[in-house]
């Protein structure tokens, strides 16, 4: 008894060490950003750099009054869940909770599940076909599952310690500088933000991913997180990953805990 | 005379030296042993790069770029370019080193 009762208090002490690093480093991540960007309110963020750059915010609520150039897409991607019968899978059988319950950390498997992920499997068992990971019908039914949890908070737990193994190698490749320009994420989304890159803002690292996957204008159409991360490195001159590796799925599970507690928008247009 | 009998020798000289080197030694280091062992140092480099998701952007383009202009018989330039990449993974390889303590400086 006495045995069941010390396994059960260490358990629950290495729950609690892994929840208080990552509310640590959000803590430190949110101050940084107070410091750099003190006029940025922290509901604010979800608006990336449209928040910090009064120009930008001007044109980006030009586009959203009018009809947003994703709504086809989004709407589309309503009517393929039920089409290809996601509904049916218990993960995305209540979409608005599939996107706040996205990423976490699967005790089973020992390894991060993220919305993409999960849809790509449910897409599989229902239709027997292979779903790309980056554009295109991913995107377009990830949109749309997110819209319908327009409002909530982000909420990533990080308990266990093989989640908090995941979250640690998500963020060392966050950190790490890599390819020929030898620059990190950091580099630019949180020692920078705010800076001009060339005629661009860099958007701020805090809030990235409550407005995933994005209509860029770059691309002329929507795109998941994984297929932003694939263009950094290739922008940084690194080898890109393939979407939904396992060094992609736990960076997002990193990115995403940096921005608890902001709420997921709809608002999905990035320059 | 003397300067003329000087020059001649000296011609000769270098002349012999030049033609006792065996046919395999390439001035420009464009032999097929030096492509050989270039591009394999290159792709050695860059498999282990690639392993722990650390691979640069363009060292696979100039690996295969190589291969085809040593195919091409341009040893010289295949050599360069074969030796570019290596450096790339050296590079690289030293980036991962570093990976492996990366956090945040906040």
């Amino acid at each position: 008894m006495k045995k069941l009762i010390t396994t059960v208090a260490g358990l629950g002490l290495l729950i609690n060490v892994a929840s208080a690093d990552v509310a640590s480093d959000q803590k430190a991540f949110i101050n940084h950003f107070k410091t750099i960007l003190p006029n940025v309110e922290f509901a604010n963020y979800t608006n990336g750099v449209y928040a910090i750059d009064q120009d930008s915010r001007e044109q980006f609520e030009e586009i959203l009054d009018g009809i947003p150039p994703y709504e086809e897409a989004v709407e589309k991607g309503g009517k393929e869940y039920l089409k290809f019968g996601l509904n049916k899978c218990t993960s995305l059988k209540d979409p608005a909770a599939a996107r706040v319950k996205h990423p976490y950390f699967d005790e089973a498997t020992q390894q991060v599940v993220t919305l993409e992920s999960a849809i790509k499997k449910c897409y599989q068992q229902q239709t027997g076909k292979k779903l790309g990971s980056k554009k295109g019908k991913i995107a377009r039914i990830s949109a749309w599952i997110s819209d319908q949890a327009v409002g909530q908070k982000i909420n990533v737990k990080v308990e266990s310690a093989g989640a908090k193994a995941a979250y640690e190698q998500g963020k060392a490749f966050f950190y790490a500088k890599r390819g020929q320009f030898n620059m990190s994420c950091a580099d630019c989304h949180v020692y920078n933000a705010g800076k001009k890159a060339r005629a661009d803002i860099l958007s701020p690292a805090l809030g990235h991913t409550t407005h995933v996957p994005m209509y860029r204008a770059k691309w002329a159409g929507m795109g998941t997180l994984h297929r932003r991360y694939g263009g950094c490195l290739k922008n940084m001159r690194a080898k890109p990953l393939k979407a939904q590796t396992e060094a992609f799925r736990n960076m997002e599970f990193f990115h995403q805990a940096m921005s608890n507690g902001l709420e997921i928008t709809a608002d999905r247009y990035r320059k | 005379m003397k300067k003329v009998l000087l020059t001649t020798l000296t011609l000769c000289a270098l002349t012999v030296q030049a033609n006792s080197l065996d046919s395999s030694h390439n001035w420009n280091n464009g032999s097929s042993d030096a492509f050989k062992s270039a591009i394999k140092a290159a792709e050695t480099g860059y498999k282990a790069n690639l392993a722990v998701n650390m691979a640069w952007r363009d060292t696979g383009k100039m690996i295969k770029k190589a291969k085809e202009l040593y195919k091409a018989g341009k040893n010289a330039a295949a050599v360069a370019l074969a030796n570019k990449a290596h450096k790339q993974t050296i590079n690289a390889t030293e980036q991962t080193a570093l990976a492996k303590t990366a956090g945040p400086r906040l």
